[in-house]
């Protein structure tokens, strides 16, 4: 059956009406902080603390917008005759986010796990050349940055943690029989 | 209506008589500009201070059904209609020299002695008649529609008529483009039919 | 000295109209276009729900830089916006909004003739901006203003004079006062060909192809900024406010309505006349702009048959009941 003509221009003013009378989706944003996924991709913290100087995340950068400055210092031997260690020092680390695009790959290459998505978004600027943030600015977003979602009950414990026990267990194993030598008469005692 | 030279001395104007005057200058000088400016736009548009000064003409006569269809066919359509095709082909802004026309003296003569042979009826006819503006419009609707459809109805018929040929003879024009057209099939089709179409609105806008 | 000062006053309050019920109806227009697309619209001017907006639009462009293009026709360029503008005021002079001498700013004896004749000219200003404007744009907007108003003053005058038929007057007053209820029905084509016919007429969307901001960036307005600009945008919006009344005087009986016609008569008009600004607005919100050619297609294959259709019917019932 053909469709009764006009009834097309019906249906769109149906629509329109119909839509006139439900709620509004605005987000009054200033007025009312809008309710954001926790993960949302706002602007880039840094875990200063994790940062090697590698500089993988200013090379891959796709505009450049990464500023890294370091120097060299080195670490006196921990055991005597031991060579002297060196160690980059982080003296800048500059994120020009009037250049940033969001891409995310800078916190996709960093190898220590450095570089964060933070949710907080209200970092306007009136002055362009305002906007490039040095590292304290992205050290305070460190802080918004939620804490990584709980592993799932049974799952295979992180690298990290099962590092860390390792090291510990093989600390405490060796802690282990020098405290027996050097307590061991107390310990019969004890018993 | 009173034969009355004696009762209205031309020397004592009232105050219509006064702005009757003066409007008439103005459409008149309108008049002058619109065919003697350069500028082709320029003229369509005092063409309409012109036909608005007639309009209010036509008002302070009493005649105010004459004065709005004269707004509404003359400045509404027809200049509309003038603009429209003055666009469509060429409206340079500024002065257009071939604007000039050869025979301007023999346009003169044509428009003097029309002008004089109005003059001359409209004055033998009316003479010294003088409208009472205190009693009911001479003018009116009512009364214009009553004269038009007792006393001249077979006038006004046989015009309508003119106009339906008028309107049948824009068709004809526009259809027989048409078989040329099939073979070219340029996009200059466009034009034809829009002259049609303007032919019959201001047709139908004349009746 | 009694009559100037009443003369006085009707201009008066007729002028506050001409500049109040415009920005009414486009404040209304930015709230309930907002709605219909699921926003809220201006919040914040003047406070309460935005309601300020368009004084705050009308500030800024009092503020802005008079520009006239180098190359432009000067004196028609700035003549145009008062052109355009300047009927819409003497129109509204004449639309009767109550019974009684008291309610309509002038009676003019050839009410509906008046009306359509100066509306008519109101586009002159559109034609003498899109051409001194010496921009390709705004000659092609004046262009597209021509031909629309070509194609629908037409069946604009047509249905207006099956009114007048059916009242025997051209007096919007007379019109009024011959008003019977099932005029409604009888001339409801008449009304929704006027209708339309009028909306193209003021460009309003769908049928704004003059001003289609997507191929001819602004129309004839393109070169124009500042309060001249506002202008041509108050002409629209005045344009809207006559057209509504006008629909309501015609076709839709004015101050008749099912109760309280002594005295609430205005009432009747103002709320007819809202309903048909909305009834604009809502055609705006919805449909999509038309393109030239189906613009002219439904000027010439509908409604001026369908005028014609109506004033045969006006024709026949008047006869039949004579």
């Amino acid at each position: 059956m053909a469709p009764v003509p006009g009834s097309g221009l019906a249906k769109g003013l149906a629509v329109t009406l119909r839509t006139m009378t439900k709620k509004t989706v605005t987000e009054q944003y200033p007025d009312a902080q809008p309710e954001l996924p926790p993960r949302t991709r706002g602007v880039i913290g840094l875990f200063e603390e994790n940062c090697t100087v590698c500089m993988l995340c200013a090379r891959e950068c796709p505009d450049w917008c990464i500023y890294i400055d370091s120097h060299k210092e080195t670490v006196p031997a921990a055991t005597p005759g031991g060579r002297d260690r060196s160690r980059n020092v982080l003296d800048r680390f500059a994120i020009d986010f009037a250049l940033c695009m969001y891409c995310g790959i800078c916190i996709e290459v960093c190898p220590f796990d450095a570089l964060f998505w933070s949710p907080e978004f209200e970092y306007a600027e009136t002055d362009i050349r305002d906007l490039t943030h040095e590292r304290d600015k992205l050290r305070e977003w460190m802080w918004t940055v939620p804490a990584p979602p709980a592993l799932d009950p049974g799952a295979e414990e992180p690298k990290e943690l099962a590092a860390a026990r390792k090291a510990a267990d093989k600390l405490a194993a060796q802690q282990q029989p020098q405290e027996q030598e050097t307590d061991g008469p107390g310990q019969e005692d004890r018993t | 209506m009173t034969l009355a030279a004696a009762s209205h001395g031309f020397l004592s104007p009232t105050g219509v008589e006064i702005a009757f005057l003066l409007v008439g200058l103005v459409t008149f000088g309108a008049a002058v500009v619109t065919v003697t400016t350069r500028q082709l736009v320029h003229a369509a548009l005092w063409l309409v201070v012109a036909l608005g000064g007639l309009a209010v003409e036509y008002l302070l006569l009493t005649a105010e059904f004459i004065a709005w269809v004269q707004v509404l066919i003359y400045v509404g359509a027809v200049v509309v209609l003038i603009l429209f095709g003055l666009m469509l082909t060429r409206a340079p802004i500024g002065r257009s020299p071939e604007a000039d026309s050869a025979n301007r003296w023999a346009a003169l003569t044509v428009a003097v002695a029309s002008a004089a042979a109005l003059v001359w009826v409209v004055v033998d006819a009316f003479r010294t008649t003088w409208i009472d503006l205190d009693g009911p419009a001479a003018g009116s609707t009512a009364v214009t529609g009553a004269s038009l459809f007792q006393n001249w109805v077979l006038p006004f018929e046989a015009l309508s008529v003119l106009l339906l040929a008028a309107l049948v003879g824009a068709i004809v024009l526009s259809r027989k483009a048409r078989p040329a057209r099939a073979g070219e099939a340029s996009p200059g089709g466009a034009s034809p039919s829009g002259a049609s179409r303007s032919g019959t609105s201001q047709t139908g806008g004349a009746r | 000295m009694n009559d100037a000062l009443d003369v006085t006053l009707r201009l008066l309050v007729v002028f506050v109209v001409f500049l109040a019920f415009p920005l009414i109806v486009g404040q209304t227009e930015h709230k309930v276009m907002a709605h219909m697309q699921g926003r809220l619209g201006p919040m914040y001017a003047g406070g309460f729900h935005g309601w300020a907006q368009l004084v705050a639009d009308g500030v800024k462009f009092a503020q802005k830089e008079d520009v006239v293009p180098a190359d432009a026709d000067r004196r028609i360029f700035q003549l145009a916006p008062a052109v355009a503008l300047l009927p819409y005021l003497l129109v509204l002079l004449a639309i009767p909004v109550g019974p009684g001498e008291g309610a309509v700013g002038q009676v003019v004896d050839a009410g509906v003739f008046f009306v359509l004749a100066v509306m008519g000219v109101g586009v002159l200003g559109s034609l003498m901006a899109g051409w001194s404007s010496a921009n390709k744009f705004s000659l092609l907007g004046g262009l597209r203003t021509a031909a629309q108003l070509l194609a629908y003053e037409l069946p604009m005058l047509l249905t207006a004079a099956s009114v007048a038929m059916a009242a025997g007057t051209v007096s919007l007053v007379g019109i009024l006062d011959a008003f019977e209820w099932w005029w409604l029905p009888w001339q409801i084509v008449g009304a929704v060909v006027f209708f339309v016919a009028g909306l193209a007429e003021l460009q309003r969307p769908p049928f704004d192809m003059p001003v289609a901001d997507s191929e001819i960036i602004f129309g004839a307005y393109t070169e124009y900024t500042g309060l001249r600009f506002a202008l041509f945008l108050l002409a629209e919006y005045a344009g809207i406010v006559v057209l509504c009344g006008l629909t309501t005087v015609l076709f839709l009986g004015g101050w008749h309505g099912p109760w309280g016609a002594d005295g609430l008569g205005w009432v009747w008009t103002l709320l007819k006349a809202a309903v048909l600004a909305f009834v604009v607005i809502w055609l705006r919100v919805t449909y999509p702009r038309l393109r030239e050619d189906q613009l002219q297609k439904l000027s010439w294959t509908l409604l001026v048959p369908l005028s014609l259709a109506q004033i045969a019917l006006t024709g026949i019932v008047k006869v039949v009941i004579a």
